[in-house]
């Protein structure tokens, strides 16, 4: 009986315990996305009245692909975070993975190197905006410039226009431009997490490795590379999940109402605040909420394979 | 012991709480919500008419905060959606206050009204005005103006803005063959791109067709409108528009204005006192010129009050709320103005001379105006607006002619 009531007791206590963090859990994640997923079968525009329409926001955003017609480009939006996605799997994480690989190796300014590198991640995203718009500025900025100091633009052709959603020659740049600079920026986020991982792989084995006859190359590729498989999942996640939730560097190159250029989250941003339609922009959150899931899940089963093999 | 202790102790925490308020039952404490943050224009002629109104109301506390515009608009919404509104609300006329009014979310200001009738014209109510009955307080107005870089203008031959749409097509012309560019405009920014394409077709049509477009319901389907496109684009094809302005700013767009690069830029009144107080900067504010005078006239404007304060019906103090909404929209006009943020919605008693050269120049035109149309974006509903703008963005870049944007916002929207 007292056995009972102790644990009785320690069960009552650990509820107690958890209880702040699960009303937090609740609170902040669960009752808005079960409140999201609600509005998303509504007409809604935020205040008054609201209509129960079913599904028909999820027809209008999955009816047109192309940004041209679309009433709301979202399989657009969607296709350029995936993109964006891809270009962060196959040209920023390589780039990251180089450079923790380098300074793992342990040269004079190391440490000076790490800091440079990361920088670009402690730049408040609003600051890096405006550095890039200078950058991209079609009369007299800085890649307009060295394009004709190279001689790629000729003195009678006109300015590149960079971030423009159709530009003079018909042609839009936007996207590209938005990419580059969000995975500059990122670049030394994911290397100083892999350079932790480099750091952690003990001195030993590659000592012993060296004494076999293993090449630098070699001993990166079948030594660290391999110990550190767990981070690099990790990299994996948060620079996909990162991709496709990606927003404040769209809106500040391209605005909230940018088509060509559109990621779910400006397209959010846009239906809620400008057009009114809170029902739509809680349909396009939930949707993005089950992309982000689904990939996590999704890149979790892969590395689960790898280890198994 | 203890209990007496504990006694004391309660009975000294309750008379240092009514200490803090001494006249705590007779003041009342009325909440306001806006836009005029630290760093916007308005800022300062908020913080003085506060200052005012706190010596003449002695009786109120205002516990007042500013919010971001965009950030803004999502705030009143969900407080209108949740019923917890502040007492006072900034807000937009026309549709954006609208919404509210038919939720029965806003209190009927014509009680209020009848007491400042002499300081208020009723047609600066107008577009807060729906079935009749009176909703908002205006503050400072705004038009769309011509400006013109009269530095610039010299070079080619001018020393006055182009009074006609003959005159404004030669000095373009003059001007594209002397290696300048006549007009800037943010193609970024869309509601920029509204304030040549509105003024143009006003001139074009009339001011009463495109108000029955905006407001009254008229269809999209006109020919003088498709037309009036037509006349927009041409002159972006004839090179009068800088062409890097689809990848910029309003801002951008501004300062390159400010550092001569453009001769003309048409956009809202409230940058005068920016124009005013930029040294060196020669710069002379007009109408645009009438298009076709069988149907328009000078004195036919784009603009009018947009900016207001209302009243919810859910504030405990609405009555007394309403009368101090108007005492304080007639002091931060009065402040607006004479800092060079806008012109007055209200009637001028007092002395105006410091009020910057452009700014007044600008009060001529609207004094002699007899039309004024509401910019589309604000007359319009959001999701109107939306649909409207994005065809102006087409515009812009060529992307549909006359034809296919009124056929398409036929389409659309009417």
């Amino acid at each position: 009986m007292r056995i009972m009531t102790k644990r009785k007791f320690d069960g009552i206590t650990i509820f107690l315990f958890l209880l702040p963090a699960l009303i937090l859990f609740i609170g902040i994640l669960v009752a808005p996305l079960v409140t999201s997923g609600y509005y998303s079968f509504f007409e809604w525009k935020g205040f008054g009245d609201s209509t129960f329409i079913g599904i028909d926001n999820y027809k209008v955003l999955f009816k047109t692909f192309t940004h041209k017609n679309a009433e709301v480009p979202f399989l657009w939006a969607a296709r350029n975070a995936l993109i964006l996605a891809l270009c962060s799997l196959l040209i920023q994480l390589p780039i990251s993975l180089g450079l923790a690989l380098l300074l793992g190796k342990g040269f004079k300014g190391e440490r000076f190197f790490l800091s440079v590198n990361f920088l670009p991640v402690l730049i408040s995203t609003v600051v890096i905006g405006q550095l890039w718009k200078k950058i991209y500025y079609p009369d007299g900025g800085l890649l307009n410039t060295i394009l004709r100091k190279v001689g790629y633009l000729k003195a009678d052709q006109p300015d590149i226009t960079w971030l423009a959603e159709k530009g003079a020659d018909g042609k839009s740049y936007l996207l590209g431009s938005v990419i580059v600079p969000m995975l500059w920026q990122y670049v030394g986020y994911h290397m100083l997490l892999m350079y932790a991982g480099v750091k952690s792989v003990p001195p030993e084995l590659r000592e012993a490795a060296k004494i076999d006859g293993a090449t630098d190359w070699q001993v990166d590729r079948f030594i660290v590379i391999p110990s550190m498989k767990q981070i690099i999942k990790v990299s994996v996640i948060f620079s996909v999940t990162g991709s496709l939730k990606s927003y404040d560097l769209v809106a500040i190159l391209g605005t909230n109402k940018t088509r060509v250029a559109a990621v779910p989250s400006t397209l959010l941003m846009d239906q809620m605040t400008a057009w009114g339609r809170y029902g739509m922009g809680s349909a396009i959150a939930v949707l993005l909420i089950i992309m982000c899931f689904f990939f996590a899940i999704l890149i979790g089963e892969l590395f689960k394979d790898r280890e198994k093999v | 012991m203890k209990k007496i202790l504990a006694t004391l102790l309660v009975i000294a925490t309750a008379i240092s709480l009514c200490a803090c308020n001494p006249k705590g039952d007779d003041k009342i404490t009325l909440t306001m919500w806006c836009i005029a943050t630290k760093s916007d224009s308005n800022r300062a002629s908020y913080e003085k008419a506060i200052e005012e109104m706190g010596k003449k109301y002695p009786d109120i506390k205002l516990d007042w905060s500013a919010t971001e515009n965009e950030a803004y608009k999502t705030k009143i919404k969900t407080a209108v959606s949740g019923n917890s509104m502040p007492d006072i609300f900034f807000t937009w006329s026309c549709a954006f206050l609208g919404d509210f009014v038919k939720a029965d979310k806003v209190y009927c200001l014509d009680t209020a009204y009848a007491k400042f009738a002499n300081d208020l014209d009723a047609k600066m109510c107008k577009n807060t005005t729906y079935d009749g009955k009176k909703y908002g307080v205006p503050l400072t107005m705004n038009i769309v103006g011509l400006f013109a870089n009269m530095d610039i203008l010299k070079e080619v031959g001018y020393n006055d803005v182009p009074g006609t749409y003959k005159e404004l097509i030669e000095c373009c012309d003059k001007l594209v063959a002397a290696g300048k560019i006549p007009f800037g405009c943010a193609g970024k920014e869309t509601w920029c791109v509204t304030e040549y394409l509105e003024s143009i077709i006003e001139k074009s049509c009339g001011a009463k067709t495109l108000d029955d477009i905006f407001v009254n319901g008229a269809t999209w389907d006109n020919a003088d409108v498709a037309k009036a496109v037509d006349i927009f684009q041409e002159m972006i094809t004839k090179k009068y528009f800088d062409p890097n302005g689809v990848a910029l700013s309003n801002d951008e767009i501004k300062a390159n204005f400010m550092a001569g690069k453009y001769a003309f830029y048409m956009n809202g009144t409230w940058n005068c006192a920016d124009f005013a107080k930029t040294e060196g900067l020669n710069v002379k504010v007009a109408e645009f010129p009438v298009i076709d005078s069988s149907k328009s006239k000078l004195g036919q404007l784009i603009g009018g009050p947009s900016d207001t304060l209302a009243v919810a019906k859910s504030s405990k103090n609405a009555e007394k709320a309403a009368e101090y909404t108007f005492e304080l929209g007639k002091l931060i006009c009065k402040y607006g103005y004479l800092d060079g943020c806008g012109l007055p919605a209200w009637k001028v008693d007092y002395d105006e001379s410091s009020v910057n050269a452009l700014t007044q120049s600008v009060a001529k035109i609207v004094a002699a105006s007899d039309y004024m149309v509401l910019f589309g974006d604000t007359a319009m509903p959001s999701e109107e607006a939306q649909k409207y703008l994005e065809f102006v963005a087409k515009v812009y870049t060529s992307e549909v002619n006359g034809k296919q944007f009124t056929d398409g916002l036929k389409a659309a929207i009417r």
